[in-house]
Parts: C-alpha cells; structure tokens; sequence
C-alpha cells in the first residue's frame, strides 16, 4: 500500500522546526510494540498484533450501545415481539459497519479527525456547521446517558444525585492515567459488560425456533406502520449510527496512531465491534419480549421499570442484571460521548487533543470533557423534567442528523487529494448512497407522520 | 532541533530518536506544516449539501413540533 498525498513531509523538517511532546512519546511506544509483533511470524504474532490495534471499532460500537438505545431495544422487544426487529436491528449494523468502516480509513490515512479535516477541507462555514450539529447531538446524548445511569441505579435504590456523582467518578477515573493504551483497554473492559443482556435473554428461555424464523423470514411489522413504530423504528436506526461516532472513531484512530498498514485490522475491529454490538442488541429485544408475549403496556418505562417488570419472568437476580447492563451502558457511552466532543473542540480550536496528554498540557481538552458531563450530569437533577421523551427523541434526532454529516464522510473517502489510493471503492460508494438515501427517507416518513399524518395514512401508515 | 516540552517530565534525546523513527512525520502532535488544500465544491456537491442542511433545519422544526404536540 503507497503512502499518500499527506505523507510529503520528510523527517528532516521535523526535527528542524517540531517540538517533540509527551503525547508523541507514548505514541511512539505504542507503534514500537505494533512493529514488533507485524516483524514476527505465527499465529501467536497475528493475535498479538490484533490485540494491539483493535479499539477504536469495538469501543465506538459497544459505545454506541448506549443507555437511550439499550432502552430503545427494551422498548422495541416489549411492544413489537422479535419478528420484524431482530433483522431489521442487523441490518441497522450493517449500516454502521459501512459508515465507521470509512471513518477508521480517514484517520488511519490522514492521521487526522473528523472535524479537523472538515474545517480544511470544506472551510469553516461548514466546519462549524457540523460542529453545531455535532455539539447538540452529544449534548443531549449525554444527557440520556446521566438519565438511564440514573434509572438504572434507581432500580436498586441509589438516589439521583449519588447515580449522577458516580458516573462523573467513573469519567474522571477513567481519563485519568493519562495514556491512551491505558484508558482504551480499561474502557474496553468496562464496555464487554454490554453482553451482560446476553444471559439475561438466556434467563427467559427464549424460542430458539422463532429466532431462527425471525432471521431467515424477517415477519411483517406487528399491527402495521403507525407514527409510533415509526418512532421506535428511527430510535432503533439512531441506537446505531449516529453522527458522534463519525466523530470519535476517526479522532481516535489517530490518537491510537493507526496507520494506513493498519487498516485491514482496523476493518475486523469495526465488524468484531458490529457484531459484540449487535448480538448485546438482540438479546436486549429477547430479553424484553416476553412482555410483549404477555400483552404488557411498556410504552413509557424506564430502565428501572423494564426490570421490575422482568422480575416475575427472570427473577430478582436477571433484572438486577438487566439495571446493571444499563447503567454500563450509560457509563461507557458517558465516556466516548464526552471524548467525542473534546476530541472534535481541540481539532477545530488547534489545542492539544488526545488521551495521552498530561493534565497540564491537555488542560482545554480535559475541560471541554468534563464541563460537558458535569452539565449534563446537572440537567438530569433537575426536578419535574420530562425524561422519558428525550430518550427516544434523542435518537430520532441522531437519525435526522445523519445524512448531511454522511454527506461529508462520502466526499472526505472519495476525495484522492486527500486519501490518496485509498479512497472508497465503488461497491463502498454504492453501499455508502445507500444508507444515506435510507436515513433520509426514513426522516421524510417521519416528517410525512407528524405534519401530514393524512398523507401518512395514505401511504399505508396508520 | 527537536526541543523540550513543557510537560513535568524532560523528554530524552532517545525519546525523540524513539518518536523520528516509529512515527511517520504527520502523526506527530505539533507538526503543523503540512497545509491541506480546501477544497472547491461543485456545483451538484453544493446542491446537495445545501438540500440537506435544510432538511435537517426542516426536521428539527418537526421534531420540536413533535414534542409541542406530546406534552399538549
């Protein structure tokens, strides 16, 4: 693979003119260990080197299994059953394998992020465009995020305030070695737990029979199109492909330091990410479709309800469990989602921006991460708030502001001044066209349902 | 000459030897040289990118209406 437009710059001009920085440092040992496993042979070196570069793709997925849309799938399995929304949750991820495959190729390329290439390449008028699109989509993210913390948590008596100081705890101790290769493997760790949703549909004793047949025929949509599955429709697209892990995928590939011979890793990475992700998805749905076997009114819950309303079913033990997985959920995505926004801050304020700086060289990257959790984190302690819309909003609004932000990745993979030889291929592009025209569609339909719910009616919705 | 950062710890002449030789010169932090190009758009590029932008300002007006509607 040739190095690209970008790689013009010869060592000589950096030791002329570039201060060396700590974050180089501990990037370079990175890449030391990365060599040494690409210089051996054997299968034992081919695990080593997976190991060694996988993250980004997996933490951006389980990330995005996120308090609203571990809810969201909670939802889905409790008023529509599996039929129709275990294939159509696949496909969904499908679509974000497409997407973040893109991402991870732009940084691995450019070894720069998302919002820096877009303020160079399309100039700041559409930079900062993007900016604000991303800004209150995290924001309001995060804030869901502090909301299922907090119901999950209340599932087992722990007061809002001390749900919401925990979860700022567990970002600070997260962030706060100070190294990258540290923080991603102990995120790593943490985000795993997503699975936790897997013994917990285990522990309903769903039909195996019926899952299979949901897979291979994919069922018609219980009760038909209504404005209210169209909702939980787009909540399930935006539970997986939302703008802020366009943002963070990039922005942390090239804090990881991949580099173009990593990609092809980069690539199992994102589709071993899709798949953890998707199978956390799934069991979610049968997890809570039992209460759609037994016709219960799940419209409105909560984390907390979702579990207490398992409890008959899967015991005290499986809703512990299944509280547990969404305070995970919220804990890990409260991370990914601030980092995001500090990542995107720092690339366009040209402040240092990574995990590897120190506290005094990182103090504007550190601030921006933490003002954004600790006001969200205050939001959600506000009394009388309406909560339980903002979490499926949060992700209708994610899917409404996908294609203009897929419209610049498109053009960022395809634009050879920039990805030299690796710009997308044209079964990338045809697949690419596509998920935009889905999510636009799928917008318009939701438009269509809300203002002209006659019009709506019409084309078959009810 | 590559210097020392301000951070707490001095960086040694083998950290940076360590930097130069297993980095490649665009991955390094404060290297600012390299200037990238913006990029004309054209005329199909600026319709579409435009086209979307208002249809996400018309949503987000549907979606607030959506929520005025809901708690009415």
């Amino acid at each position: 693979m040739g190095a690209g437009p970008l790689s013009r710059v010869t060592p000589q001009a950096v030791t002329q003119d570039v201060v060396i920085t700590h974050e180089d440092v501990d990037r370079a040992h990175d890449r030391v260990r990365v060599s040494a496993a690409r210089g051996q042979r054997g299968v034992f070196s081919g695990f080593r080197l997976l190991w060694l570069l996988v993250g980004p793709g997996i933490l951006v997925m389980l990330g995005e299994n996120d308090g609203p849309s571990m809810l969201s799938y909670a939802a889905t399995g409790a008023r529509f059953g599996i039929g129709f929304f275990i294939p159509f949750v696949v496909l969904t991820f499908c679509m974000a394998v497409v997407v973040q495959e893109m991402t991870m190729r732009l940084g691995s390329a450019t070894h720069r992020g998302h919002a820096e290439l877009i303020f160079v390449r399309f100039g700041p008028f559409w930079g900062w465009f993007s900016m604000i699109d991303l800004g209150i989509g995290n924001f309001l993210t995060l804030i869901t995020e502090f909301i299922a913390i907090r119901a999950g948590l209340g599932f087992f008596g722990v007061p809002p305030w001390a749900a919401v100081a925990s979860a700022l705890v567990f970002l600070c101790l997260a962030v706060i070695t100070h190294r990258y290769w540290t923080w991603e493997r102990t995120l790593l760790a943490i985000a795993v737990f997503n699975l936790v949703f897997v013994p917990v549909a285990l522990l309903t004793h769903p039909s195996w029979h019926s899952v299979h047949r949901a897979l291979i025929t994919w069922r018609p949509l219980p009760g038909g199109l209504s404005k209210d599955t169209l909702i939980i429709l787009l909540a399930d697209i935006g539970a997986t492909v939302t703008p802020w892990m366009l943002f963070f995928q990039q922005s942390a590939t090239v804090d990881k330091g991949l580099t173009r011979k990593d990609i092809h890793v980069g690539r199992i990475d994102t589709v071993v990410g899709a798949a953890l992700a998707a199978t956390a998805a799934v069991a979610t749905i049968l997890a809570t479709a039992p209460l759609f076997a037994h016709h219960m009114t799940a419209e409105n819950f909560q984390a907390a309800e979702f579990a207490q309303a398992l409890q008959p079913l899967i015991g005290r033990f499986g809703a512990a469990l299944f509280a547990l997985g969404i305070v995970e959920a919220g804990m890990v995505a409260s991370v990914t989602i601030s980092i995001s926004s500090a990542y995107a801050f720092g690339e366009v304020a040209h402040r240092p921006h990574s995990l590897n700086l120190p506290m005094a060289e990182g103090r504007a990257f550190y601030s921006v991460l933490f003002l954004c959790a600790v006001t969200a984190g205050a939001i959600v302690l506000i009394p009388g708030l309406p909560l339980v819309n903002v979490v499926l909003l949060v992700n209708v609004v994610a899917v409404l502001a996908m294609p203009p932000a897929l419209v610049f990745l498109f053009m960022l993979a395809n634009d050879r001044d920039v990805m030299g030889d690796l710009v997308s291929p044209k079964w990338a592009n045809i697949l690419a066209t596509s998920v935009v025209v889905f999510l636009t569609l799928a917008g318009v339909l939701f438009g269509i349902s809300v203002i002209a719910p006659h019009i709506f009616g019409f084309l078959g919705g009810r | 000459m590559p210097s020392r950062d301000k951070g707490q710890r001095s960086i040694t002449t083998s950290d940076q030897e360590l930097v130069l030789s297993s980095l490649e010169p665009e991955q390094l932090a404060r290297l600012k040289k390299h200037f990238i190009p913006r990029r004309h758009l054209r005329g199909l590029e600026k319709f579409v990118i435009w086209s979307l932008r208002i249809y996400l300002l018309f949503m987000m007006a549907v979606v607030v209406y959506q929520v005025w509607i809901s708690s009415h």
